[in-house]
């Protein structure tokens, strides 16, 4: 093979990864997780969460409420490590703590959605009831190891007051919530009754036929890779993201002086992209096929019904906090995301699958093991294990290891120990990486035998 | 001299904190200095859960949101 056509080759894999990602899946899921996920930082009263992880909490309330908590309050690293040091220090104690610290960046919004959509919904649910499982446990398992130390704990914690507020999360935020939830899973569940096409019409349009023979040229689909091509509608919805960032440049960079025009135009077309992307669009012979389903539907009704309660019942410091910590997300993210997707793209032509095969073909213990040592030293940004994991799956991993690399990836960073040391010491910490990677080391192996 | 501190491991939210403090000490015309804490041991001696947070003259005035320049001018006044 000649020099030329092995980068066009290489381009061509990473470009298509990349345009799948942004025209196929990404919108109806990430647009909006991401929202969620500002919402939960902005609009979440902690301390709704956090009264019931002071000193005096029942285990039974206590270690549920860590899991729930790193669900709901973990979805930035300036929230985890300061409440992590306060339930060891002055809460609860380290079982708790460790819980929170586990399920935190293995179950949070994004990542659970984005697994949902790109690999596959059981190893998104495993994710969940794994991770909160196990998180109960190890913590569990830590608080007996180190019993001893908590004489010195209870000292420390005399009459604090860290603990005692009392708030609730208010009814309209919980619905908020829940709409928020609903457009996610409308946007991404592939089930019967938001997939079928009702009415549908066909429009003759020759250069929807020519832009598609264009686009099967430029990034041939191989299905053996995983790899699609990019659709009429997939070009239309990329055209749509790169306004809508143009716009959040200008409407979202200043939002703590106002909602402004350019705030408006990029809500409302991101209103319109979620809208388009949940069309069922179809190019044959002869043009266009536009089709009217349910998620059209559904899609329409819940972002009129965020939208009007977001203006009516939120104030103006609450809005703007909220897209504020969305976009915050989005810049923080996003960018890296992109890179991640094209090299985990181009990386899928470059490993050859018998590697991947012999080292994780099967669910063995070994294959699980080496997952999990992958995850460690292999620190990816957040969210770029997912399509890392895809690749992986495409060149035949076994989806048992996979599990295991994909708790194991968020989990334990060499930077994450290290912030950890600083809080509970080196012994504890060394504990604390070690089940951890045994648990997920067993995750994989319970679940690729759940699924044989 | 206001001694005002920044607690917090240094992400967007405290810089956002920092600089909506900094504009309001400016408008008011204190002087005061800033320091930045980012050390876990000694912001949990201040008894938050969730940065970034606000201390003023060792007391902590808001932790885990930004508060308002208002907000903030009307501690700060209240202090001076």
């Amino acid at each position: 093979m000649n020099i030329t056509a092995f980068i066009v080759d290489l381009l061509q894999s990473g470009f298509g990864g990349l345009g799948a990602y942004l025209a196929a899946h990404v919108l109806l899921c990430l647009l909006p997780a991401f929202l969620i996920a500002g919402a939960l930082a902005a609009l979440m009263p902690k301390e709704a969460i956090t009264r019931y992880l002071g000193r005096d909490a029942n285990k039974w309330v206590s270690y549920p409420a860590s899991a729930l908590g790193g669900f709901l309050l973990a979805v930035c690293s300036c929230t985890i490590m300061p409440l992590f040091a306060s339930i060891y220090k002055k809460g609860a104690g380290l079982g708790p703590a460790i819980t929170f610290l586990f399920v935190g960046p293995a179950v949070n919004i994004l990542a659970i959605s984005f697994t949902g959509v790109q690999i596959g919904l059981d190893i998104a649910l495993a994710r969940i009831i794994l991770s909160i499982t196990f998180g109960i446990l190890i913590g569990l398992l830590m608080a007996w190891f180190f019993r001893k130390d908590d004489q010195e704990h209870a000292e420390n914690t005399a009459n604090n007051h860290l603990f005692a507020g009392k708030a609730k999360i208010p009814t309209h935020t919980v619905i908020f919530f829940l709409l928020l939830l609903g457009a996610l899973l409308a946007g991404t569940l592939q089930i019967g009754i938001l997939r079928n096409v009702f009415v549908s019409f066909s429009l003759t349009s020759p250069w929807a036929v020519e832009l598609q023979a264009l686009l099967h040229r430029l990034i041939p689909p191989d299905p053996g890779m995983g790899i699609e091509s990019i659709t009429v509608q997939g070009i239309f919805l990329i055209v749509l993201l790169v306004l809508i960032a143009l716009a959040a440049l200008r409407g979202f960079k200043d939002i703590y002086n106002g909602l402004n025009t350019w705030t408006l135009i990029t809500l409302g077309l991101m209103t319109l992209t979620l809208i388009f992307a949940a069309l069922a669009v179809v190019v044959d012979a002869d043009g266009l096929t536009i089709g009217i389903n349910g998620r059209l539907v559904a899609i329409i009704v819940l972002s009129a019904a965020i939208w009007w309660m977001s203006a009516r019942y939120f104030s103006p410091e609450e809005q703007q906090e909220w897209l504020w910590e969305t976009w915050r997300f989005v810049k923080q993210i996003f960018p890296l995301l992109l890179v991640g997707v094209f090299v985990a793209s181009i990386a899928r032509t470059l490993i050859p699958a018998a590697w991947i095969q012999t080292l994780a073909g099967s669910n063995t213990v070994w294959a699980n093991f080496s997952a999990v040592v992958f995850g460690v030293f292999m620190y990816f940004p957040t969210l770029v294990e997912v399509p890392v994991a895809q690749t992986f799956l495409a060149l035949g991993m076994h989806r048992g290891p996979l599990l295991a690399y994909l708790l194991a990836d968020p989990e334990l960073s060499v930077q994450s120990i290290l912030i950890t040391n600083t809080v509970i010491g080196k012994k504890k910490t060394a504990v604390y990486v070690v089940m951890v990677a045994i648990f997920s080391t067993l995750s994989g192996l319970i679940f690729g035998w759940f699924i044989r | 001299m206001m001694d005002i501190k920044i607690l917090g491991g240094g992400c967007a939210k405290c810089e956002r904190l920092e600089a909506v403090t900094r504009a309001v000490v400016e408008e008011l015309g204190i002087d005061a200095t800033f320091t930045k804490v980012k050390s876990m041991p000694e912001i949990m001696a201040y008894d938050v859960m969730t940065t970034p947070a606000l201390v003023v003259d060792e007391k902590v005035l808001s932790s885990g949101r930004i508060p308002n320049q208002a907000e903030i001018k009307a501690w700060l006044v209240g202090d001076m």
